[in-house]
């Protein structure tokens, strides 16, 4: 989605400067990461929280409580059974996937107010959410951790709506008219350092904040390149498993970070055989 | 094959320590060699998954520990959040400038490396196969395998690298867990047992056998376990293990056959490890695994073909990074007709548990099978000014003599510092000294290497006995 040293046209130059100013003082407007996310995500690796704990936080926002319930009993999930409770479907799934289907609740396209690109910023987060469970099965392929994974996944392209919301913002304060082209390149040239500026807010773990940095970089350093390779691989994957028209399948063996992570072509295709259980998974979590 | 149709004189497969220096060395004697490396990055499981990480994460648990110990200097406790990256925050560094030293030498002589997957097309050929898929067929003389390992998985073991991890994975751990059950009593399982105690962790280690370090004397493993228990940590010998599972909610459980239910929040599977071989298509090339699933190799490490050669873990034990460089040194050696002399059956063993271990040499139930009653001298090293100073007084050495109390025919350690130590009595027996030298030469005080002295004393008392 990168387009970033493309030129500017006169009427995007005009919010570069101010863009960049925002971006370098921290300017820039982002959302707190909900608290019932924030909560969840500690629950989830605190070893002395339990099911009761998770149910409770869940259950103090009513409609979240209502997308996990249906999510846990979505066939994806919990096929020919029926969860009638929350601390039921923490039982049957775990603190861990339970923590997820929050998380990918609680930050989405809504927390971000982008009048003219709702379906836009709804499609960048469907990618990102595709990305994350594509990165969590690469990153278990390759006998790695897939916590990160799945979190640098996830948010690994935050920065776009952010940087979009501030963009729409800007042009209307400062009445600059802005085509979709512009506003997109505005987007490219700065969504990265948006989305490194959100995970650092956010307080993400280390090795999520150094994933989603190298992201675009990824072999920077030698102990962050498996977990930023798994990432890029998994929004290739998510790419070409979302819009299969517009990505050939033979650039999916010739990524260079599949050399990062010694991914074979005969395992780029026994992994690409999973593509309908990432299918199943993402239909859960985003139903 | 005429030379001229070989594309290398020497073609090596892995650049773990034994491809590393079977390559230097062949360099080093003018061939034309390449290495085969099937890892993005350079040095092997050792350097990248194993060796280097786990013993970074050691130094940070003996700070941990040290600190703990330590509690009129400070009242210390690691965050209940803590991040595993900053318990192996230098490695990075360590691991960047292990790399870069690496690579210098390989290039300085003028080593080609390749990264590619090998497969035997015939026992001259080696089919390399990139990752984006092209194909090269490549023409060597000789061939070394040093390919390495990987570690086992049990079949009762579900592996998935999020609650239950094997050696490779375990270090990718997000957060410190407050539980960890570790299956195993070999090398690597003590080694992450005993530091993720020290770290603090609730550590249990399951095992079949009765105590874990079955190859070392009772004494040092009693002292082992004993640290261990002290630390917190909780030793079950003698346990099949049934059925390892994750509870859907929040923890892993381990059901043995005796009824034992373990839970635990995350759970390490160390197994043992297998040859590295799957892929390398071994049959083309007239070659065979053993019935331990390893390439058999005669005392020139030559494989039954005659222009192959096998070095490091796919040859089985020891499976020490160290004796792994020698054995790919003498590959080539060998391979090339440079005279080596005998390799010497004297490799010291290091285990990097908390408390460390050492040996080297017999221990003393080999050696009383072999000589009958040898005279055994023991120092504790809280006998020791230095392990008083220090505060590693849970230590010892013991020094196995023959039965007239003059040759030393094993030295073994147990304590911090022992990975060093043992090596003062590893050259005493290279030199074919008698036990006498450590009563007869003046050693630095106060240091653990006293305890020689000690132990060697009690040897010489009970010569007159």
């Amino acid at each position: 989605m990168s387009t970033e040293g493309n030129l500017l046209s006169s009427q995007a130059q005009l919010l570069a400067e101010p863009l960049e100013h925002l971006i370098n003082r921290g300017g820039i407007e982002v959302p707190m990461l909900p608290e019932v996310a924030n909560k969840s995500l500690l629950l989830a690796q605190n070893p002395d929280s339990d099911a009761s704990e998770m149910a409770q936080l869940i259950q103090s926002d009513q409609s979240l409580a209502g997308h996990v319930m249906r999510i846990a009993n979505s066939a994806a999930y919990t096929p020919m059974s029926n969860l009638v409770s929350l601390q039921q479907a923490i039982a049957r799934l775990g603190m861990g996937v339970i923590s997820e289907i929050a998380l990918t609740a609680a930050i989405g396209a809504k927390m971000f107010n982008t009048p003219g690109y709702e379906d836009y910023v709804s499609g960048v987060w469907h990618h990102a959410l595709t990305t994350s469970l594509w990165a969590k099965e690469v990153a278990r392929h390759c006998r790695s951790n897939v916590e990160v994974a799945f979190l640098a996944g996830l948010l690994h392209s935050i920065g776009r709506p952010a940087i979009l919301q501030t963009i729409i913002e800007l042009a209307k304060k400062q009445q600059v008219a802005l085509t979709q082209e512009d506003v997109h390149q505005l987007e490219n040239t700065y969504c990265h350092r948006v989305s490194v500026a959100v995970v650092n807010l956010w307080k993400m773990p280390i090795l999520v904040i150094e994933a989603v940095s190298a992201y675009s970089d990824y072999n920077n350093t030698l102990t962050i390149s498996s977990q930023a390779a798994q990432v890029t691989v998994g929004a290739r994957f998510a790419a070409y498993m979302l819009t299969p028209e517009r990505v050939d399948k033979e650039t999916l063996f010739i990524l260079p970070a599949l050399a990062t992570l010694n991914l074979y072509q005969d395992e780029v295709e026994n992994l690409l055989n999973h593509t309908d259980v990432i299918k199943a998974r993402l239909g859960g979590l985003s139903s | 094959m005429s030379n001229a149709g070989f594309n290398y004189d020497m073609l090596v497969i892995g650049s773990g320590p034994a491809g590393q220096k079977s390559a230097i060395q062949a360099a080093k004697a003018g061939q034309r060699v390449v290495i085969i490396e099937r890892d993005s990055l350079f040095g092997g499981a050792c350097v990248h998954r194993g060796t280097i990480p786990s013993k970074t994460l050691r130094e940070n648990a003996l700070r941990v520990k040290n600190m703990r110990q330590n509690a009129a200097l400070a009242d210390f406790k690691l965050g209940e959040e803590t991040e595993m990256v900053t318990l192996i925050d230098r490695l990075d560094e360590v691991l960047k400038s292990h790399d870069k030293y690496m690579r210098k030498q390989v290039d300085r002589n003028k080593v080609e490396r390749i990264h590619g997957r090998a497969s035997f097309v015939d026992n001259h050929t080696i089919r390399i196969t990139k990752v984006g898929g092209d194909t090269t067929d490549l023409h060597a003389k000789t061939i070394i395998i040093a390919a390495g390992s990987y570690p086992r998985t049990p079949d009762n073991i579900p592996i998935d690298h999020e609650h239950i991890f094997d050696s490779d994975s375990i270090l990718s751990m997000l957060y410190l867990p407050s539980s960890l059950t570790v299956l195993g009593g070999g090398v690597i399982a003590s080694e992450y047992a005993t530091i993720f105690q020290a770290l603090g962790v609730k550590v249990t280690m399951i095992d079949r056998y009765p105590t874990p370090l079955g190859f070392l004397d009772s004494d040092m493993t009693d002292t082992f376990v004993k640290a261990f228990n002290n630390m917190g940590g909780t030793w079950m010998g003698s346990q099949d293990v049934e059925k390892v599972y994750w509870d859907g909610v929040s923890e892993v459980v381990t059901e043995c056959a005796d009824g034992t239910v373990i839970r635990s929040q995350k759970l390490l599977c160390a197994a043992g490890r297998l040859a590295n071989v799957k892929g390398l298509q071994l049959e083309n090339a007239g070659l065979a695994l053993n019935d331990k699933g390893l390439i058999s190799v005669d005392e020139n490490l030559r494989t039954n073909v005659a222009n192959i050669y096998a070095a490091g873990d796919v040859i089985g034990p020891p499976s020490l990074a160290s004796a792994s460089m020698e054995q790919g040194r003498r590959a080539s050696c060998n391979a090339l007709g440079i005279s080596t002399g005998v390799m010497s059956q004297l490799i010291p063993a290091g285990i990097y548990s908390i408390p460390e271990l050492s040996s080297v040499g017999l221990t003393e139930k080999q050696a009383r099978e072999q000589y009958g009653n040898v005279i055994v001298g023991i120092a504790q090293f809280a006998e020791v000014a230095r392990g008083q100073i220090s505060g590693n007084t849970e230590g010892m050495l013991k020094i196995v003599a023959d039965p007239q109390g003059k040759k030393i025919l094993g030295v073994m350690l147990v304590g911090e510092g022992s990975t060093e130590v043992v090596h003062v009595g590893h050259m005493a027996m290279l030199c074919n000294a008698d036990v006498d030298i450590f009563v007869e030469s003046t050693f630095n005080f106060p240091t653990l290497a006293e305890a020689y002295r000690i132990a060697a004393l009690e040897i010489l008392a009970k010569r007159s006995e």
